[in-house]
């Protein structure tokens, strides 16, 4: 065996041993769990029924002229849009005022945290009870009518309260990202600011926040694709109620799977979302590196 | 170089042991989902899952006493949580089927082709027949029910009494006027007149399904009915039982307790305010009696009281309430071996037959046992007393009829357009078209 062909093997072995574990993981995890999945999507199976019958397209034209689901999709963007948009802006300003040198700062940047590490199945059950109970208890008490009847009750106000409680729990999460953004920005660049006479404001907006466009567009797609895949929440703080008002796509999905028991409809429906944030994501990566070159 | 041996030879190991652990026996069906019997040593391992939830100790009580009475077999116990199908699928996903399952008729049903035929069985003989309807398909029973359990309007009698001026008697109502009467006269004694749990399942299932019940005829009439709505000859804003149904859901909504805020629905809030007498009714069923025997006081009476469409007297569905064989045992024969068929049949004949598992069931589901060897009715619940009663003076019919009345999922689809009805975010005719345009989608029956 020649040195080349005796080198070339080796790296087969080292890629073999090495990277095969993983790829091996990925397949059987995430590839053929996919691929099984857009099978399904071609079959009315119910989830159990051991006969399967092909129904070709049927469940992606279902999906398409299903209204319903129409109206998920756009509830969803809604949801999207005022979560992305508020747990972003809230998770910047905890970030600045984390960053600082305030007292105590690790105290409050792991207590800002800590709602992201409480599950969101726990996090909507205790909300659930605020805005239902202890919030019309405050309204019926101080005679205040729009708090005297729960905000879950009522179609726009639970969507509020779903946007509410979603950017509270991220917007502790994103803050952790820009953390490390603002710390990486040059110490020099912002005192030579301040030297200048440039006010917090100015600072914040010529050069901490150019300085960190990556980390704003990384915080942005990674809240829409979050938004989008939203369903613990949900199903705890409104279970799609009141009558199907806040039934997001994620949340519709399961039902269409597993209440319904129309598994090839629901499977059709979640390829639907993969698409959506599949975009997102890679919308995301085009623009993190665009970004880096820049 | 020893490093990277150590690390090659750890890798290899790890390789190793996933491949072995991924690796399948490649006898998946045969197996018995990995319960398999011991060959010849008489030792059977079977499998029980249950969607009747909160019920734990008394399950697995039962389970032991089972297991001492049936030597050589022994039930895992696998309760469902929140969700009951999604549990049931994600079993026979990893092919590891339950032997038993304690499911809706409706999903019994559905997958009737993996359950094992009842209909020759012995333990059939000690199982009423009425109640077997919702459980029989073609011809075969794939089921054996759990228990009845009865729906209607809740009454509290000290709340009742005191708004009557004396000893209120349940069948003085015999329609709407009397049941208006009687919630005018509960407000008029400082107690809301009713009480409505806003939730779907609730006025979604309980409530609207009482549309195809006893009131449209017989079950071949309700099929019909059924049928037609499917087909769009006929439409529930045309049909009186629809109509006279709504009229009395009005009736409930406009004395309800939770009229401020209809959908706010929690069961066990609005268990305390009934128990406490700050209403007089609560449209509900029998099983409430798990939320309202820790908060009631001792000697305090309950019962059922049917829901009246009409204000016809001699209308005796009036009179009538609605009982459900919601949950029954069935035995998979998909996943599970001959061997855990006989065991798993056992452990069914157990349930319904065993004296000590008849009383526990009675104390704790509170509900009639449709059981020929049943007799511990002093055991039951005051409103599984009052359900028995109706039973035994034939004024109770079987709620569906037959397994696949109604879709398994018009709880959730059909209970919001309820739930917006009933928060009056829609008109009837609205909620009636949502309604028709809900059964259009589905299959005739």
């Amino acid at each position: 065996m020649s040195k080349q062909a005796a080198r070339k093997l080796r790296s087969v072995m080292q890629f073999a041993g090495f990277g095969l574990p993983a790829v091996f993981i990925w397949v059987t995890v995430i590839i053929i769990p996919f691929i099984y999945g857009i099978w399904i999507t071609f079959t009315d199976w119910n989830g159990l029924a051991l006969d399967i019958n092909y129904v070709g397209l049927d469940n992606y034209v279902a999906v398409f002229s299903d209204a319903t689901f129409i109206t998920s999709f756009l509830k969803t963007v809604i949801y999207a849009v005022f979560t992305v948009i508020a747990s972003n802006v809230a998770g910047f300003l905890l970030a600045l005022a984390v960053t600082n040198g305030i007292k105590a700062q690790g105290l409050f940047r792991a207590g800002f945290f800590t709602p992201n590490i409480i599950g969101g199945i726990i996090l909507g059950y205790i909300w659930n009870f605020i805005f239902s109970y202890a919030l019309t208890g405050f309204g019926k008490a101080a005679g205040i009518e729009w708090m005297s009847t729960s905000w879950l009750t009522h179609p726009a106000r639970a969507l509020i309260a779903l946007i509410i409680v979603s950017s509270w729990q991220m917007s502790g999460y994103l803050m952790v990202i820009y953390i490390a953004g603002l710390t990486n920005v040059p110490g020099e660049l912002t005192e030579a600011a301040k030297v200048d006479g440039a006010t917090g404001w100015q600072v914040i907006r010529k050069i901490k926040i150019p300085c960190i466009r990556n980390t704003i567009a990384i915080c942005v797609f990674l809240s829409i694709a979050r938004t989008f895949m939203s369903f613990d929440m949900n199903l705890s703080l409104t279970a799609g109620g009141p009558y199907k008002s806040t039934e997001l796509i994620a949340y519709k999905i399961y039902q269409t799977a597993f209440t319904s028991m129309e598994f090839g409809k629901g499977q059709a429906q979640a390829m639907v979302l993969f698409v959506i944030v599949a975009v997102i994501s890679l919308l995301q990566v085009y623009f993190t590196r665009k970004g880096a070159e820049n | 170089m020893k490093k990277r041996l150590v690390s090659l030879l750890l890798v290899g190991v790890m390789t190793a042991g996933m491949l072995v652990g991924c690796g399948g026996s490649g006898d998946g069906e045969e197996s018995g989902n990995g319960k398999e019997a011991e060959e010849g040593s008489g030792e059977v391992s079977i499998s029980f899952y249950t969607t009747e939830t909160g019920k734990d100790d008394y399950f697995q009580d039962l389970i032991t006493d089972f297991e001492s009475k049936n030597e050589g077999i022994t039930v895992e116990y696998i309760a469902a949580g929140d969700d009951q199908l999604q549990a049931w699928m994600a079993l026979y996903s990893s092919n590891e089927g339950p032997t038993v399952s304690l499911m809706d008729p409706i999903n019994i049903y559905e997958n009737q082709e993996r359950m094992l035929n009842l209909t020759d069985q012995p333990l059939l003989d000690n199982v009423k027949k009425d109640s077997l309807s919702t459980l029989t398909f073609d011809g075969k029973v794939y089921g054996i029910p759990m228990s009845a359990a009865g729906i209607g309007i809740l009454y509290n009698k000290a709340v009742c009494d005191k708004a009557v001026g004396g000893d209120f008697d349940p069948s003085t109502i015999k329609s709407r006027a009397d049941l208006k009467d009687l919630l005018e006269k509960i407000e008029a004694a400082g107690a809301a007149g009713s009480c409505i749990t806003g939730v779907n399942w609730s006025i979604g299932a309980h409530y609207l399904c009482q549309v195809y019940g006893a009131a449209i005829g017989d079950v071949e009439e309700r099929v019909a009915y059924v049928n037609s709505i499917i087909s769009g000859d006929a439409k529930e804003i045309d049909n009186d039982v629809f109509n006279g149904y709504m009229d009395t859901l009005e009736l409930l909504a406009e004395h309800n307790l939770n009229k401020a805020d209809p959908l706010v629905g929690d069961v066990n809030v609005d268990a305390a305010a009934f128990a406490e007498g700050k209403c007089g009714t609560w449209f509900m069923g029998d099983w409430a009696w798990t939320y309202l025997a820790e908060l009631v006081e001792e000697g305090a009476e309950f019962g059922l009281l049917p829901i009246p469409y009409s204000d016809n007297e001699d209308d005796t569905v009036n009179q009538c309430i609605p009982t459900s064989y919601a949950k029954g045992y069935c035995i998979d024969i998909s996943q599970n071996t001959e061997e855990q068929q006989q065991a798993g049949l056992k452990f069914i004949e157990y349930m319904s037959s065993d004296e000590y598992a008849l009383e526990q069931t009675a104390i704790v589901t509170g509900q009639a046992l449709p059981f020929e060897n049943f007799t511990f009715e002093d055991k039951l619940s005051p409103l599984g007393q009052s359900t028995a009663n109706y039973m035994s003076k034939g004024l109770a019919y079987d709620f569906y009829g037959t397994p696949n009345l109604c879709p398994s999922d018009i709880w959730y689809e059909c209970g919001a357009y309820m739930c917006e009805y009933l928060s009056g975010a829609c008109d009837r005719e609205t909620l009636a078209s949502k309604i028709d345009g809900y059964w259009s989608t589905q299959e005739a029956r």
